[in-house]
């Protein structure tokens, strides 16, 4: 394949006509049945709500611990995304406008961290250091686990953000710190608001970390309550809180991010920007920057190494070991098949398509993003419970529709991308040339969309692998993913036994993330417009 | 021999209707411009020819077949039309010879048929470039070839050349005509742009607001306008009053000129009858003639000011105000004088016949 060597010709976005009069009837119906799945979890969430009864439900909402709870998740979610957009746009800004040495290298270890499930981070300071617990330790560990969730957007749209721009601005007389604050900062807003959007979704659904640095919220509540069957009408409760905490999140930052658009003068600008001479402040940079990839990067890595020799060799369990990579790549492979699959249809309706179709799916997707895994997962279970008598419950095709319906909406961003880069009127072109439609599909929209769609892949994937919280309720009985697996020795405090699992699982995650990164620095645009 | 016949086309995108009971016949070998300002339904009528979308009401014909009508929709792949879109459409992940070859049976796709094509364009031995390493004007022949390459019964130009270089567009404009006369294919040009259409096509078809208002040959197009809007859309135009003087002269405040052979037309609802007209005078018909230092009027010709010249090298447009209040608009003269007559400076004008005249 030549994609990867030779970059596509430019192809400019007016070639994509908006207006389609033809209703796509199948393609339509296909992702009303989609949207019909995705929205399944939030249905029952309802349904069994009110089976327990609204007024058994509202008393639970009501009583003094879900005070404690909000002001824990509250206060967390906020500290920390300041956090993040705050070191994320610093070193997106560092790597990509300055003249820090060795800028290669650090986008690569800056984006790395991504790679290392948010639990694996915890436990490396947390077995480290036993200060790190708490409210403290929870800031800490999850800055240092998510903060590349803003990064690569960020850097992504500061690399091809139109310098033309900040040159007009210093032209009419503007300072170098002001045209930062004034063209810099505007061109990356939104990408710095879909950053922070994640980094809050990614708190809020969280419950491995804050287990182990027994930090209360919402998710680690709903999950205790999980296991006492009397406990419904609570589990509920709090579901609905937290499903409604991440719809306001989900609505402020469309809010916030309100009517601006990046709006492009003539076609995209393929010049680069002369790094700026960072002088005197390259030392202190380069320190923070290595300071947070050993933060980020190394304590995880050196934890576990560091438990791999306390325990000696033969900590190292290689049968179990294996069979738990196999489960884990098994059910990465099959929902991230499905997931990309599944949002070709809801990608080219909405790209190629009426508008109308385009809100009401992108609706439906945020339904889902509101929706942390541990909701899903207890929806599911439920429903197995109430109407199937269990028939399903903790198989691996239950598992998998989960991570299905959890990571749609990431799929759906890299699918939309990969689409986008392959215009309606090629396929006309292609037709006119005597192709049948399905011919002219494959051919030309599915050729050009290959790399993006291994994209979408890749992340759905690196997502499975790292998901702890629902695969711990719905993994098959007498199964163990990586995940799984580290995390029961991990609470039995059997540091030695977990932490090979913590360093397959970042081995095996960190690829897909640099393939992962490599597409998004290509195609800046997914990210900006894809959430 | 008609190639392509359009009759009684509509179309509407919702409450908008953009195309309006349209008729064209397209002779085979011609060489077609459908030339209209943007939104007129250019891209439209395109889309339907190539089948992309389906018509309302009326029939398309290519050849001897009915490819869209009533309770028949031919699909795009089997109408056999080369479609050109704007900027080329190259496909970006296949090479130059696989662009070519793309809608050859899969045998043929790498054989002499492709590498005939490419020489045929002049591009012979860049069949393993990919589209971007090649110039804009390199991407529309390899469009064209690629057009070519199945053997059309029409091939549709979409704006092929809107997206290049002023200096490259006479060129491959020259080349793509040739290209297309040497195959003996029927061509049909959409575009906006009327130098083009004028100097490219055999025959024009005009776009207004949904229907073709004029269709002619290029200097007929230009000479002998339908109406005085399209006067003044392709090329400029001084619209005068008049007052026919006999069958073959009118009266205006430029003199007596003559008129062309059967030149008055009737606007529509005009009150027969009348007399009065409206005269088109081209600005290469109107001349210039210094004011002498006596300030004398000489015969047939209009005293008036210098207020704008707009200087091109081969020649000149002059913009003069006539003296006098009220005394009309202001003249559009083309003229290789230019220098001659600098703004503010006093002139006489005078026109050329013979001219068309529309009856109010």
């Amino acid at each position: 394949m030549n994609t990867v060597k030779t970059r596509p010709a430019p192809v400019p976005l007016t070639a994509v006509p908006a207006r389609r009069v033809r209703r796509p009837a199948g393609l339509i119906c296909v992702s009303a049945v989609i949207a019909a799945l995705l929205a399944v979890p939030l249905a029952f969430l309802l349904i069994e709500a009110h089976r327990a009864g609204w007024s058994a439900v509202s008393s639970q909402i009501f009583r003094p611990l879900s005070g404690t709870l909000l002001w824990n998740t509250v206060r967390l979610t906020v500290v920390v995304t300041v956090a993040c957009a705050i070191l994320g746009t610093a070193t997106a800004w560092l790597v990509e406008r300055t003249d820090l040495p060795g800028r290669r290298i650090w986008a690569v270890l800056l984006v790395v961290p991504l790679a290392i499930p948010d639990f694996v981070v915890s436990f490396g300071w947390n077995s480290l250091f036993l200060w790190v617990h708490g409210f403290q330790g929870a800031v800490l560990v999850m800055t240092l686990a998510v903060y590349p969730l803003v990064y690569l957007p960020v850097a992504a749209s500061l690399r091809t953000a139109d310098p033309g721009q900040e040159e007009v601005a210093r032209s009419l007389g503007v300072g170098r710190l002001a045209t930062f604050v004034r063209i810099t900062l505007g061109q990356a807003k939104g990408a710095i608001l879909g950053g922070c959007l994640l980094v809050a979704l990614v708190l809020l659904a969280e419950y491995g970390a804050f287990e182990m640095l027994s930090y209360q919220t919402f998710t680690t509540e709903i999950f205790t309550n999980f296991n006492q069957p009397s406990a419904v009408p609570t589990a509920c409760a709090l579901s609905l809180i937290l499903v409604a905490i991440s719809l306001l999140v989900l609505a402020g930052e469309g809010w916030l991010r309100g009517r601006g658009r990046v709006a492009r003068s003539g076609p995209m600008a393929p010049r680069v920007m002369p790094p700026l001479r960072l002088g005197r402040s390259r030392i202190p940079a380069l320190a923070g920057v290595l300071a947070l990839v050993l933060a980020a990067l190394g304590v995880p890595i050196y934890a576990s190494v560091y438990w791999i020799f306390q325990g000696g060799v033969p900590a190292i369990g290689g049968v179990s070991m294996l069979d738990a990579a196999w489960h884990t790549a098994l059910y990465g492979v099959c929902a991230a098949a499905v997931d990309t699959l599944l949002a070709l249809p809801v990608a080219l309706l909405a790209i190629r398509h009426t508008s109308a179709a385009r809100h009401f799916l992108e609706r439906t997707t945020y339904l889902v993003l509101a929706m942390p895994g541990v909701v899903i997962a207890l929806a599911l279970t439920y429903f197995t419970e109430q109407y199937l008598h269990s028939f399903g419950y903790q198989t691996a095709p239950l598992l998998v529709l989960c991570y299905v319906i959890m990571f749609f909406p990431l799929a759906l961003v890299g699918v939309k991308a990969a689409i986008a880069r392959a215009p309606a009127s090629l396929d006309e072109v292609a037709r006119s040339l005597g192709q049948r439609k399905l011919a002219a599909f494959s051919r030309v929209t599915l050729r050009l969309a290959a790399p993006g769609l291994i994209a979408a892949f890749c992340l759905v994937f690196l997502e499975v692998v790292t998901e702890l919280t629902a695969t711990l309720i719905l993994v098959p009985t007498g199964v163990q993913t990586l995940a799984t697996q580290f995390w029961s020795y991990q609470t039995n405090l059997s540091y030695a036994q977990a932490a090979p699992f913590a360093l397959v699982m970042i081995g095996v995650a960190a690829l897909p993330s640099i393939v992962l990164g490599r597409f998004f620095n290509r195609s800046p645009e997914s990210l900006r417009t894809g959430l | 021999m008609r190639q392509l016949a359009v009759s009684g086309l509509h179309k509407a995108f919702g409450p908008h209707a953009v195309l309006t009971g349209l008729d064209l016949d397209v002779p085979a070998g011609s060489f077609t411009a459908i030339l209209g300002p943007s939104g007129s339904g250019k891209t439209t009528l395109l889309r339907l020819l190539a089948g992309f979308d389906q018509a309302d009401a009326g029939t398309i014909t290519i050849g001897q077949r009915v490819v869209d009508g009533p309770g028949c929709h031919v699909p795009p792949e089997r109408r056999r039309i080369g479609y050109v879109p704007q900027e080329g459409g190259l496909f970006p992940h296949l090479t130059v010879a696989g662009n070519v070859g793309f809608g050859l049976p899969a045998r043929q796709r790498r054989g002499a048929r492709t590498d005939e094509l490419l020489a045929a364009v002049g591009l012979a031995g860049l069949g393993g470039r990919y589209p971007h390493q090649l110039s804009g004007g390199q991407q529309q022949r390899v469009a064209l070839a690629r057009a070519l390459a199945i053997e059309p019964e029409v091939v549709l130009l979409d704006e092929p050349f809107a997206s290049l270089d002023a200096h490259m567009r006479a060129s491959v404009r020259a080349d793509v005509q040739q290209i297309c006369r040497t195959a003996g294919t029927t061509a049909v040009l959409v575009t906006h742009d009327q130098d083009e259409a004028l100097s490219m096509a055999d025959r024009i078809a005009v776009l207004r607001d949904g229907k073709i208002v004029q269709y002619a040959a290029p200097q007929d197009v230009y000479m002998r306008p339908a109406d005085p809007a399209l006067a003044r859309f392709v090329g400029d135009a001084n619209l005068l009053d008049g007052k026919l003087a006999d069958g073959a002269a009118v009266d205006t405040i430029l003199g007596r000129l003559p008129l062309e052979p059967a030149a008055v037309r009737s606007a529509a609802g005009s009150a027969s009858g009348n007399d009065l007209v409206t005269v088109l005078i081209r600005p290469e018909q109107l001349e210039l003639v210094a004011t002498g230092l006596t300030g004398d009027t000489a015969s047939g010709c209009l005293p008036g000011q210098v207020v704008a010249c707009e200087y091109y090298g081969h020649d000149a447009v002059v913009r003069v105000r006539p003296d006098g209040e009220g005394s009309g608009p202001d003249f559009i003269v083309r003229t290789s004088g230019g220098p001659q007559f600098p703004v503010s400076s006093h002139v006489q004008v005078r026109a050329h016949g013979p001219v068309v005249a529309w009856l109010h």
